[in-house]
């Protein structure tokens, strides 16, 4: 008599912050599509301190709900659902960004193609194909893709996705410094000095009004190039 | 007594107790290898520098490559209050980051534990 292999547990985490106008619609997608898998999917919000209705929102959806007591910002929103994965024994984990911006499908084929390409983190890359997204956020993600490059040495297309996802051992070991969007950047260089095998697969980016308005100010960038020089120098110390 | 050696004796307590330090958080495994060697360099080549004080200024002055007068005990008190200030300072910032990543860890699973229990 044959069994049904046990399914792989994956745990897809939303940093989300004042996104219940379009939260419900991004949790109701990937549930359905992770029912048509062979995944076993919980999708966990974590709630950066929100001032709207988010975390009520995401709990009618079926999400699982970790609300930040302070906001800390998308990297620390990031750490917390990362280590909720790890604690809850998940066998693979991703992020995606709560304003609508990844395909439910592109989450889904991001864990196959971690299985496939046997990686520790794969990065689902809005810039292998860039259809459909302005020429200023190409050059302002190109632009810190460069800065990850010079700074860490890491080649990434697009360094700044927010959709990743992770293997048991990237679960285990990776751990960053910075709470803001530079977490993106320094999460790469921790991989790196952890010898976790890093890939990348490409994905398509939805621009909606909504995500245009919620998404990264180029002028952040600045930010963003500033937080990873002075973490770069300050690792020099130790 | 000489001043420099005066300038070398009052500093020399707060560079070992520096070094020491390093050390001690390295060995608990509470520093990184890398934060210890950078941090052990540092204070050895301030140590270094004040022991060579004299010899040094002697030559450049011989070799008319400083007009600066003499070390005076004014200069002593200056150079010792900016290595205690730059010890406090290096101390200040270890700790704050170790209160910072502590500070992040309790948020972190205090939000996981209570949202178990809701």
């Amino acid at each position: 008599m044959g069994t049904k292999p046990p399914s792989l547990k994956v745990c897809v985490v939303i940093p989300a912050y004042n996104e219940a106008s379009v939260l419900g619609g991004v949790i109701d997608a990937v549930l359905k599509t992770f029912k048509e898998t062979k995944y076993s999917a919980e999708v966990v919000v974590v709630d950066d301190a929100s001032k709207d209705n988010t975390p009520q929102v995401a709990r009618k959806h079926g999400a699982t709900v970790i609300e930040h007591i302070l906001n800390t910002g998308v990297g620390g929103a990031t750490a917390t659902g990362l280590s909720y994965a790890q604690q809850n024994n998940f066998d693979i984990a991703c992020t995606m960004d709560a304003d609508g911006q990844h395909a439910a499908l592109d989450v889904a084929e991001g864990i196959n193609q971690l299985i496939t390409q046997q990686s520790d983190l794969l990065i689902g890359s809005r810039l292998i194909n860039n259809e459909g997204m302005s020429k200023v956020k190409i050059l302002g993600n190109k632009g810190l893709s460069l800065a990850t490059y010079a700074l860490f040495g890491v080649n990434s297309t697009d360094s700044q996705s927010g959709l990743r996802v992770y293997s048991r051992k990237a679960l285990e070991q990776l751990k960053w410094k910075t709470s803001g969007y530079e977490f993106c950047s320094e999460m790469l260089w921790r991989a790196k000095q952890l010898n976790l095998r890093i890939n990348e697969y490409p994905i398509r980016a939805i621009y909606t009004e909504y995500s245009k308005a919620k998404g990264q100010n180029n002028w952040n960038a600045v930010n963003i190039i500033k937080s990873l020089v002075k973490r770069r120098i300050m690792e020099i110390f130790g | 007594m000489s001043r420099y050696l005066l300038l070398f004796l009052l500093n020399l307590p707060f560079i070992i107790a520096a070094i020491l330090s390093a050390i001690t958080l390295y060995k608990l495994n509470r520093s990184s290898l890398r934060r210890v060697i950078t941090q052990v360099t540092l204070w050895i080549f301030v140590l270094v520098g004040l022991a060579l004080a004299e010899p040094i200024y002697t030559w450049l002055s011989s070799n008319k490559l400083t007009m600066t007068e003499p070390l005076s005990l004014f200069d002593v008190v200056q150079i010792t209050a900016i290595v205690i200030v730059f010890y406090i300072a290096n101390r200040t910032r270890e700790k704050a980051q170790v209160l910072e990543r502590r500070v992040n860890d309790l948020h972190q699973e205090l939000s996981i534990q209570l949202s178990s229990k809701k």
